[in-house]
């Protein structure tokens, strides 16, 4: 493992990445080159390359599908339950790695298993209970469902961050007089600052990629979110693929830019963690 | 500090959790809350061809996509932790399958497969291999193939890069007296590496497993749950059951996963706890 690869080992592992990178990266530059085409060159003259590529389905999407709205709610609904999410779940994170309480334990086990119950099992009982509060087919609903995955996903992974953090820096605060809460959000909370940013694109993310809740409980097209409105794009007889590629790239983009963002963040946190003191 | 957090958990999960074990054991339908009928949903479900398939196809896409990305993700990420140069580049492309959106992954392979203009067809035809358009998802035996082949292409960049951190903390010296011995590389593999992140591969294992078997995007974009139930599975069935109105029968459909989502969570939980 530690002798320097002979020259056919090299060949074979070079080779072997190539043909992953091949594997990965053909889907998306097919999605990308459909997204420039027309109907009559994708069917009549089907080819690898873009010819004839234009920006026309790109238009077409935000000039006559209106689809900058259904990005608008993607932002609102994704933005709105991170932030939530993020917010209550960073004290509550603090306070199951810091303090000590009855039950500490059993609340722990109880966001672990919400984080690992699937949506599969909640979505019926949530539409019911959505339709009983009359918040079917609003965006506040959309949003007040969307905390059931993002709230135990953000708890789940700050508790790691704020593990990350020596205790020894609160109890110094504390010495000087500071109070708990204030050990918190002066000391704790911005040494966090790059586990936050990490983890409030991995909620962010899991709500933007949403697809089940948005199918049950938006009906109303100007309220869709991205991932209802490109499935509508599918559910039709002809599939316009030109058009429903671009629409993906819309989806795809914001999320993968974040994600190369957060891997640098995600990075920083855990050397932040790290440094002691 | 932790009130709110909690008080939004038991409202949105755990209430809706032992609800719809609740509503399983009705007749419940959109516009009456039903009478208790005990089993007979479930007794129901299980004559339904629908339930059958669903059963025996979530078993076998599900064993299917965990073997072949276990196998992909150890793979990949023993020949990462060798000296490769720009490490950190190739990690950075095998994550972008993982990155994208799952709907718009499946939505990009469903093109890939269509029978026209798809460019599987394409490639296909242009090399001579077959004479007319395979239409990948509408073929009973290519049906669940295909899912498969698009759902490992979504879900194996998790197991790598968790293989790969796994691997790079498993001490160095341990290799090196081994090298020393004389173990060659593969027996360095089975008796170092594997064992050394025994737990990690047991954690994800478990945590795919679960995520694998709830997926509604893979199938219901790609097939539906077609041709003919070929690929039908439990949450695209349970989705139906609501769409049809019967939410009883619909609560019994995922109800029914209940005990082996309880079983995988509860050694996850064990497991997690072990690591600390």
């Amino acid at each position: 493992m530690f002798d320097k690869p002979a020259l056919w080992q090299k060949f074979m592992y070079y080779g072997l990445l190539i043909i992953v990178a091949i594997i990965i990266l053909f889907p998306i530059y097919f999605m990308f080159m459909i997204s420039l085409k027309q109907p009559k060159d994708i069917y009549r003259t089907p080819s690898l390359l873009p010819l004839n590529a234009s920006l026309k389905n790109y238009e077409e999407l935000i000039v006559e599908d209106h689809f900058l709205i259904n990005i608008g709610n993607s932002v609102l609904v994704a933005g709105a339950s991170t932030f939530v999410s993020v917010l209550f779940s960073s004290m509550a994170a603090y306070s199951l790695v810091r303090l000590k309480y009855l039950y500490r334990n059993w609340i722990g086990r109880l966001i672990l298993f919400t984080y690992l119950t699937p949506s599969g099992l909640l979505f019926i009982p949530l539409s019911v209970m959505i339709s009983r509060l009359q918040l079917g087919n609003t965006l506040h609903g959309l949003i007040f469902v969307y905390l059931t995955f993002a709230a135990p996903l953000s708890t789940w992974l700050l508790m790691g961050y704020f593990r990350s953090i020596p205790v020894e820096l609160d109890e110094q605060a504390m010495v000087d007089g500071a109070t708990r809460l204030q050990a918190f959000y002066r000391i704790v909370l911005p040494l966090t600052g790059p586990g936050l940013v990490a983890v409030s694109v991995f909620t962010f993310t899991a709500a933007w990629d949403e697809l089940l809740y948005a199918l049950i409980f938006i009906t109303s097209p100007s309220l869709q979110t991205v991932p209802v409105a490109i499935s509508r794009l599918i559910t039709g007889d002809v599939f316009r693929w030109g058009l429903i590629m671009a629409a993906a790239m819309f989806a795809a983009l914001p999320v993968m830019i974040l994600y190369y963002v957060a891997q640098r963040f995600v990075v920083q946190g855990l050397a932040a963690g790290a440094v002691k003191g | 500090m932790v009130t709110p957090l909690v008080v939004c958990i038991l409202l949105l999960v755990v209430y809706p959790f032992f609800f719809a074990i609740q509503i399983s054991f009705t007749n419940r339908v959109v516009g009456s809350d039903g009478q208790f009928v005990g089993f007979a949903n479930y007794i129901n479900l299980a004559k339904k061809p629908d339930f059958q398939a669903s059963i025996q196809n979530t078993i076998v896409m599900v064993s299917a996509i965990q073997i072949i990305k276990l196998i992909i993700g150890l793979g990949l990420a023993a020949l990462l932790n060798q000296q490769i140069r720009a490490r950190q580049l190739w990690r950075g492309l095998i994550l972008i399958p993982w990155a994208m959106p799952a709907f718009v992954a499946f939505i990009t392979w469903k093109l890939l497969y269509a029978p026209q203009g798809g460019a599987f067809n394409y490639i296909l035809i242009g090399l001579g291999l077959v004479n007319t358009h395979v239409d990948f998802l509408s073929t009973r035996e290519l049906a669940m193939p295909s899912v498969i082949a698009a759902s490992v292409w979504r879900g194996f960049p998790f197991w790598v890069i968790s293989f790969l951190a796994a691997m790079q903390s498993v001490p160095r010296e341990l290799y090196e007296s081994s090298a020393l011995d004389g173990a060659n590389a593969w027996q360095r593999f089975m008796n170092i590496t594997l064992p050394g992140i025994r737990h990690i591969i047991l954690v994800v294992i478990l945590i795919s497993t679960i995520a694998t078997t709830n997926s509604f995007e893979a199938v219901w974009i790609l097939t539906g749950g077609g041709p003919s139930n070929a690929t039908m599975t439990f949450p695209v069935l349970a989705y139906y059951g609501l769409q049809s109105l019967r939410i009883g029968e619909a609560s019994a459909v995922s109800v029914a996963l209940l005990p082996v989502f309880a079983v995988l969570a509860l050694i996850v939980a064990v497991q997690l706890q072990k690591e600390d």
